[in-house]
């Protein structure tokens, strides 16, 4: 690791889950690179991505994965969750099936990860605004009911990606933050210290891989 | 280096802007310049140029003289001489010969012969709409660089629509997954639809059975069982992944289901489609064994990768010229992996399965080891008078008591020392050896 990326405080995963062909790809793309494609290969194992934001003085080091949407590799993602402290649950808001399956997304999700997990419910393609199946009204009531974030996106034109991901990144950063407040350990850390609170292994000198 | 094939796909620079050039697929469906294709049809693709150790040209014309003349008497040859298959298999296959070759090394030409009409019935029978959806979702996003599958009309995504919705409507328990879009391009890269629906049929049902299927449960198994290889193989490899955390599933996946399509450079994934059709899925083991090695074989490379991250990196962040073919297969090929050691593993670790995992069970037993199993296998059921070859199917049932596998491994107890030593330099030409009295198959190790 050299470079810019190695002056962060914390690392944050968030996965990206949904059917497949809703856009998670893209979104990846869109927010880790500012790359958009409409013939991105599909996703059949694992890939990941990362990107390093400022959230107030911290240096976050956004580490987003994304896998394959189709039922049958459900079987073979578990791992996929492993420590993720941060979802962005992505349905195509012109393709009303990819929402209607929303709820067993969210099972799912909750089978696999930290129940603390931030989960922001995402309508991707707002671009094509004439073909839409799911009305906003809906689909944030929904989010609101069940304690998701919610924000509709389009990874082609770039609308509210930005948004989506720091909004979701803010939010465990402040989950973080008031834990550290009400932790009782004597040396608890303070957001400019880059110091490792527990051993995560040989891995992150730097950073704190953060569960909730 | 006559290539005919490959000057076949390069453009001249008069014929960069004339997009019709090549008929209808090269296409473009967006804006920009038209690239040059390279050899095997990749847009903008650097395998023009071929890499050091490639054989010249005469190599190449008697290796395909050789194949002309076995395929010419392929039962005779698979017969007695299958270790000169196998040999010429790991030698690669001459680009030429490819579309002769792959049919018969699975058995796809068999099938073919023995269920005449049936690819006819399935190709103009309307498909499930549910999976139809997500088929027609994914065409454009297999090869999106190639020119044979650029334009939606063009015979690529029609063929892969095409051979994609016959396997659903042919095993339909099955149903659709994504990992044979790459497998079935690649095929359609050399075959024609039916014949190319017939290779994608054996490798799912054959070479990789439980693979594709709902539950993917043999995914899973082998996921363990390089986990196992890589312990006793490349034991400080396997202590880094585990301190990492970094566990099988996050890679093995789209290797294996894609038979490392989208992992590694286009003519290294041919020649090791040349050796898996041939050898069956111990092949798929080794590479992953060498990419391992490539990645993470010395201190140095393990240290820069201190977290999971890095170290999922590195396996993909591998310099080409590493994975150049020739060097790269003489790798592979000497690999201390024999059958015998992988099916061992593949018992040891199917009985540590926990067995409350949902889906059923995977069937190791129902995978044939390669060419010469499959060969002795239609055999068998021609000489049994079955019109349609054993093909073997995954039926689902409750775990019965350790059946004996259902065929004997071809390994005899010697252990082919040749090839386990790096040392001795590439294995592919093999020990010498005057041609044995003996002309049985049995004689053969592998």
């Amino acid at each position: 690791m050299t470079g810019k990326d190695d002056d962060y405080n914390f690392v944050f995963k968030v996965v990206l889950i949904g059917e497949s062909g809703v856009g998670k790809t893209n979104l990846l793309s869109r927010f880790t690179r500012n790359e958009f494609s409409h013939d991105s290969r599909t996703t059949i194992g694992v890939e990941f991505s990362t990107r390093t934001v400022m959230l107030g003085t911290a240096a976050v080091k956004a580490q987003i994965w994304d896998t394959a949407g189709l039922e049958r590799y459900r079987a073979i993602t578990s791992a996929y969750y492993r420590g993720a402290v941060g979802a962005l649950l992505v349905f195509d808001l012109t393709k009303h099936q990819t929402y209607a399956v929303v709820e067993r997304w969210l099972k799912e999700l909750y089978d696999h990860a930290e129940a603390t997990i931030v989960v922001m419910l995402v309508g991707n393609k707002s671009d094509l605004s004439q073909a839409r199946e799911v009305p906003t009204e809906e689909a944030c009531m929904f989010a609101e009911n069940n304690g998701l974030l919610f924000l509709e996106t389009s990874a082609l034109d770039s609308t509210n990606v930005e948004l989506a991901f720091q909004t979701v990144l803010k939010e465990i950063f402040a989950k973080v933050s008031k834990q550290r407040q009400n932790s009782t350990r004597a040396n608890a850390i303070t957001l400019g210290n880059a110091q490792a609170e527990q051993d995560s292994g040989p891995g992150e000198k730097k950073a704190c891989c953060i569960s909730l | 280096m006559a290539q005919t094939l490959g000057e076949d796909l390069v453009l001249s620079s008069e014929l960069q802007d004339d997009s019709s050039s090549l008929g209808s697929d090269s296409e473009l469906s967006g804006p920009g310049p038209y690239r040059q294709a390279d050899r095997y049809g990749f847009i903008g693709g650097n395998s023009a140029e071929l890499g050091p150790g490639q054989p010249s040209a005469d190599l190449i014309r008697q290796r395909e003289m050789k194949w002309v003349e076995m395929t010419s008497h392929w039962e005779k040859t698979m017969s007695r001489r299958y270790k000169k298959v196998k040999m010429q298999c790991r030698k690669g296959i001459p680009s030429a010969l490819r579309a002769r070759c792959w049919p018969l090394l699975c058995g796809a030409q068999v099938c073919q012969n023995n269920n005449p009409g049936t690819y006819q019935e399935l190709a103009v029978a309307p498909g499930d709409p549910q999976w139809m959806e997500t088929i027609g979702r994914d065409l454009h996003r297999q090869f999106p660089l190639h020119e044979m599958f650029v334009s939606p009309q063009g015979h690529g995504q029609q063929g892969l629509l095409q051979v994609l919705k016959a396997y659903t409507l042919y095993r339909p328990e099955q149903g659709y997954c994504q990992a044979q879009g790459p497998v079935a391009a690649v095929l359609l890269m050399h075959l024609p639809p039916e014949e190319a629906f017939w290779c994608l049929v054996q490798i799912c049902e054959v070479y990789l059975p439980g693979y594709y299927g709902p539950h993917m449960e043999a995914v899973q198994l082998d996921a363990e069982v390089f986990m196992a290889l890589l312990r006793r193989l490349l034991p400080r490899v396997y202590q880094h992944l585990q301190q990492v955390g970094v566990g099988p599933l996050l890679y093995l996946p789209e290797w294996f289901l894609c038979l490392f399509t989208r992992s590694l450079p286009f003519p290294t994934v041919l020649r090791i489609w040349d050796a898996f059709l041939s050898e069956g899925a111990k092949v798929l083991f080794r590479v992953g064994l060498t990419l391992m090695r490539l990645a993470l074989g010395t201190v140095e490379q393990r240290a820069a990768c201190p977290g999971l991250l890095e170290t999922l990196g590195a396996l993909r962040a591998i310099p080409p010229t590493q994975l150049q073919e020739e060097a790269f297969m003489s790798q592979v090929h000497s690999v201390a992996l024999s059958e015998r050691d992988l099916q061992r593993e593949i018992r040891i670790q199917l009985a540590q399965l926990p067995k409350s995992s949902p889906g059923p069970a995977p069937l190791p037993q129902a995978r044939l080891p390669g060419a010469q199993a499959i060969f002795e296998s239609q055999q068998l059921a021609r000489i049994r008078g079955s019109t349609k070859p054993e093909i073997p199917r995954i039926v689902v049932q409750p775990p019965e008591e350790p059946r004996p596998p259902r065929r004997k491994p071809q390994t005899r107890g010697k252990t082919f020392h040749g090839l386990l030593t790096r040392a001795r330099g590439p294995p592919i030409e093999g020990p010498s050896r005057s041609h044995r009295g003996s002309t049985s198959f049995l004689d053969t190790r592998f």
